[in-house]
């Protein structure tokens, strides 16, 4: 079920001070899609989803799940969370310790009173599907992290929601676990056909979980794409910062052409990716991620975008080195793989394809 | 559900205030005043009458040396205690948990009573004893001395000085005492130089809690200091209105003024240096492992004087009561006094019709006011730590103000109250005085339960369907029992016990246990004592044997 948002905002007052947490904000969460809002702690990213679920109340604006308008500031609609009809894993899985697995995961269809033998047969369905099987005698504390996090998922599933909501729900789980879970609910979401809202500060879950991706910034959505728009296409610094590290390239349009654009800037010209609004004369930043600088050997590459530098620092980090290269003065990072020949100190050639170097037109 | 909030904080601040105002601003009021009778007509004779009596110097230096001689007593034990508990690898560790419970035991009136039938010069056993073995004549030693009221103070406030040092002693960061030793100091060096240092604010804070203890302390300063002549400001106070051809209210107002001055101003000082621990004490979650040193040769000779600390603390006054309750009088524990052994003060205390009556007013107080303050303490504490308005700052603040007030100045302030109301000598103005001073025993383990309780879990039920009254059923209540039977069994242990603020309230036809008590030793009737003691103690401990029953059957997770 789609989820449209309009002019939402809501501000908290701390300490005297006002703290604005959501901006007039708009969007469109379109139904079966699993949508992530992604942004830094403090960007309103959490508020927006717990204005979605009827746990905190926007200042004005407008929420429709559905054809149901379940907030609207204007009309004077409040619908209280439960009766909204949504499922939600919590950052802090909010497993109820003094019940056991059975009981947590029951609880949704015991506030609706639907029948015992009908309970009993959806909970074992749901713990099945989580892959919990036999579980449901178990103290609800007595589980591990990865354990109380289905739980949690099937608690928000048993009820069969029109909506499930994640609020950062692996980043209680170790890395190893983290990467596995995330793989997990990846499964889960794409069986289940479901829209899913999804919030993280932690970019390689939203690229790898989503269909869509909205990346906020101090309550503003700035930018909403595919995970592949976000990271190799994005307009903005911001999100392309964001998103993974990057190198920013001041520079001036000199020709906007095709098959690409050129750009003159501090370390030379560099060819990059066409981009609508580059118009000569303009003054734009090139972004070139680390991962796609490549160190030459020998007469390779196409002759373009090949610069020379001094490789100031170099790290092992295991699968790639990760340094810094100076090129004109200019310090550029880079990424390659461990087993490249290459010293510090000594001085490289190094080339990007142009399709990976975009135009930042802000 | 939000106007119901916003009418539940001021009502609460109401009823508070009330319960913890009231003694107070009658207090003054009565200081004021003529007499009970003369509410109102305003005077400062009382003040004048009360602070130039040439007794009140001794008085006061008494009071002086005895708080801060019990608050020594106390808090050097308590450091050793907690310092052998959680730095070293003493055996039988769970002994110091129940040390740190014996106030809910063995109520200090009993304790104090079995130190005078141990140590009173006349025919206390250890003198009796002594007197056989050496041929002494009189005594040897006495309780009835400013060193004995110390002693038995101080072992009675050990378990508070514990409380406060312990968790400050094993949050302590490890690392600071390891630094130490790294430079090459020895352990006992690195104790007096750098763990005593850190712990300062929490040894301090300590000292300061027992001195506002022991000021408000009525059964030591009663049963052991009376009898010798000794007086400070508690009993002071309470001569001045249970002489009972010239009781004063006014006068007793006027004298209660300084020991609630003082109170206040302690606890106030208590709080800041609370705060303070805070900042000082670093407590580090990550990697926290306790550094246990080796006690080697030592162990067991340590470890015997921590049993025999808590032989003295717990076995031990109630070994003497029960002797005492059997034997016909006084005697050192012989065959004789074997053949001599029956039920006789047992059976005069189920005829007396006064004690039957204080049995059953303090277990109704017991059981009805523990669970009414325990109603008040949950909305209270609800409001306190769920609401978070302005409001509810200010009513924290309101309700822990009575634990800094004297029972016995309390009382006398109650007493200005309730003889302008119906309420004078019945068994109400009891249950009111006690929730009032007890307050805060229910509401701080029903706060940290509230605390504990994740806002998600509560969101979470909301989000699965349940309103908030469903939630509050299902997922608040059941969470909150452990806080809830505990705040009942400390609220009604507290009541079946209480004495310093019942001695001024009760009147005939409302006594309470602990009074009789009290009536049993100013008459010397030890046996009786005894045996009213011993039944004091029973009802307690079933009270919180069948409270924690009902809670563990109610956490109980269904398998």
């Amino acid at each position: 079920m789609e989820i449209s948002i309009r002019r939402l905002s809501k501000s908290y007052s701390s300490e005297g001070k006002t703290i604005v947490a959501l901006a007039d904000v708009d969007l469109n969460i379109a139904a079966n899609q699993i949508f992530t809002l992604l942004g830094p702690s403090g960007c309103g990213k959490t508020t927006l989803l717990r204005c979605i679920v009827g746990l905190e109340m926007p200042d004005a604006g407008e929420i429709a799940i559905g054809n149901e308008v379940v907030f609207s500031a204007e009309k004077n609609i409040y619908v209280p969370p439960e009766k909204r009809g949504l499922g939600m894993v919590f950052q802090t899985y909010a497993i109820w310790p003094h019940m056991n697995v059975f009981d947590n995961v029951a609880y949704p269809l015991q506030t609706r009173n639907e029948p015992q033998e009908e309970i009993r047969r959806k909970v074992e369905r749901t713990l099945h599907f989580v892959q919990l099987d036999g579980f449901e005698k178990r103290p609800a504390t007595n589980l591990s992290g990865g354990q109380q996090q289905r739980v949690a998922l099937a608690r928000a599933l048993v009820a069969e929601p029109k909506v499930i909501l994640f609020d950062e729900p692996l980043s209680n789980l170790d890395a190893k676990l983290r990467e596995e879970t995330r793989k997990e609910l990846r499964s889960f979401l794409r069986e289940l056909k479901i829209t899913a809202v999804y919030v993280t500060h932690d970019r390689i879950e939203a690229l790898s979980l989503s269909d869509t991706v909205a990346v906020m910034k101090s309550g503003r959505i700035v930018e909403v794409g595919t995970p592949w728009e976000i990271y190799f296409d994005s307009d903005q610094r911001f999100v392309a910062d964001f998103i993974g590290r990057a190198n920013f390239i001041g520079g001036k349009v000199a020709t906007a052409g095709e098959p690409y654009t050129m750009i003159d800037s501090a370390i030379g010209p560099i060819a990059c990716e066409k981009k609508s609004g580059a118009a000569p004369g303009k003054a734009v930043t090139v972004c070139i991620r680390p991962e796609f600088i490549r160190v030459l050997q020998g007469d390779q590459g196409d002759g373009r975008n090949i610069f020379r530098g001094r490789v100031e620092s170099l790290v092992f980090v295991g699968d790639a080195y990760e340094g810094e290269i100076r090129v004109n003065e200019t310090p550029l990072i880079f990424r390659i793989e461990p087993t490249t020949a290459v010293r510090e100190g000594e001085e490289i050639a190094l080339c990007f394809d142009p399709h990976h170097c975009s135009i930042l037109l802000s | 559900m939000s106007k119901t909030r916003t009418a539940l904080t001021p009502g609460l601040i109401v009823i508070v205030g009330f319960l913890t105002i009231c003694p107070v601003f009658m207090l003054i009021l009565g200081s004021f005043s003529e007499g009970l009778g003369a509410f109102g007509s305003f005077t400062l004779s009382k003040y004048v009458k009360g602070y130039i009596d040439p007794a009140l110097a001794d008085i006061l230096a008494n009071t002086v040396i005895f708080t801060v001689g019990s608050a020594a007593v106390a808090t050097v034990l308590a450091l050793f205690l907690a310092y052998l508990n959680t730095r070293t690898n003493i055996p039988f560790k769970f002994l110091f948990r129940t040390i740190s419970l014996i106030p809910m035991m063995v109520p200090h009136i009993l304790f104090a009573v079995s130190w005078v039938l141990l140590l009173n010069p006349s025919n206390g056993m250890i003198n009796l004893v002594l007197r056989q073995l050496f041929g002494l004549e009189g005594a040897a030693v006495s309780i009835y001395t400013l060193q004995g009221m110390i002693l038995v103070e101080g072992l009675l406030d050990l378990p508070i000085a514990y409380l406060v040092i312990a968790p400050a002693m094993s949050a302590f960061d490890v690392s600071l005492e390891e630094s130490s030793k790294v430079c090459g100091a020895s352990n006992l060096r690195t104790l007096f130089r750098v763990t005593l240092p850190v712990l300062r604010p929490a040894i301090l804070a300590a000292m300061t809690l027992v001195i506002v203890r022991s000021l408000a302390s009525f059964a030591v300063p009663s049963v052991i200091g009376m009898p010798g002549r000794i007086y400070v400001l508690a009993t002071h106070i309470y001569r001045i209105v249970a002489t009972g051809y010239a009781t004063d209210y006014g006068l007793a107002a006027a004298v209660s003024m300084s020991a609630l001055g003082a109170s206040i101003t302690l606890i106030l000082l208590y709080r800041r240096l609370t705060r303070q621990g805070e900042k000082y004490v670093t407590v580090s979650s990550r990697g926290y492992r306790p550094a246990v040193i080796e006690l080697k040769g030592a162990k067991y000779p340590l470890f015997g004087i921590v049993a025999l600390l808590s032989f003295i603390l717990i076995v031990l006054p109630v070994l003497v009561l029960f002797y005492t309750s059997v034997v016909p009088y006084s005697m050192v524990p012989s065959g004789k006094a074997l053949a001599m052994m029956s039920w006789k003060h047992w059976i005069s205390v189920f005829k007396d019709p006064v004690s039957l009556l204080s049995l059953k007013n303090s277990l109704y107080l017991g059981v009805g006011g523990a669970t009414l303050g325990i109603i008040l303490s949950f909305f209270v504490a609800y409001v306190i730590v769920k609401v978070r308005t302005a409001a509810s700052g200010f009513l924290e603040s309101l309700s822990f103000l009575s634990f800094s007030f004297p029972g016995i100045v309390v009382g006398i302030g109650f007493m200005w109250f309730f003889v302008q109301t119906p309420l004078y000598a019945t068994i109400w103005a009891l249950l009111i005085g006690y929730i009032a001073t007890y307050l805060p025993y229910g509401i701080r383990p029903l706060t940290s339960a509230f605390v504990q309780i994740h806002k998600n879990l509560e969101e979470s039920s909301r989000v699965c369907g349940g309103g908030p009254l469903y939630t509050m059923r299902r997922i608040v209540i059941p969470l909150l029992i452990p806080g809830i039977v505990s705040g009942w069994i400390l609220m009604a242990t507290m009541f079946v016990r209480e004495l310093s603020l019942s001695v001024v309230l009760s009147r005939p036809g409302t006594e309470v246990l602990a009074v009789q008590i009290l009536r049993f030793a100013e008459d010397g009737l030890w046996g009786r004592l005894s045996a009213l003691g011993i039944l004091m103690i029973f009802i307690s401990t079933t009270l919180v044997i069948i409270a924690s029953q009902i809670g563990v059957r109610l956490t109980k997770v269904d398998k």
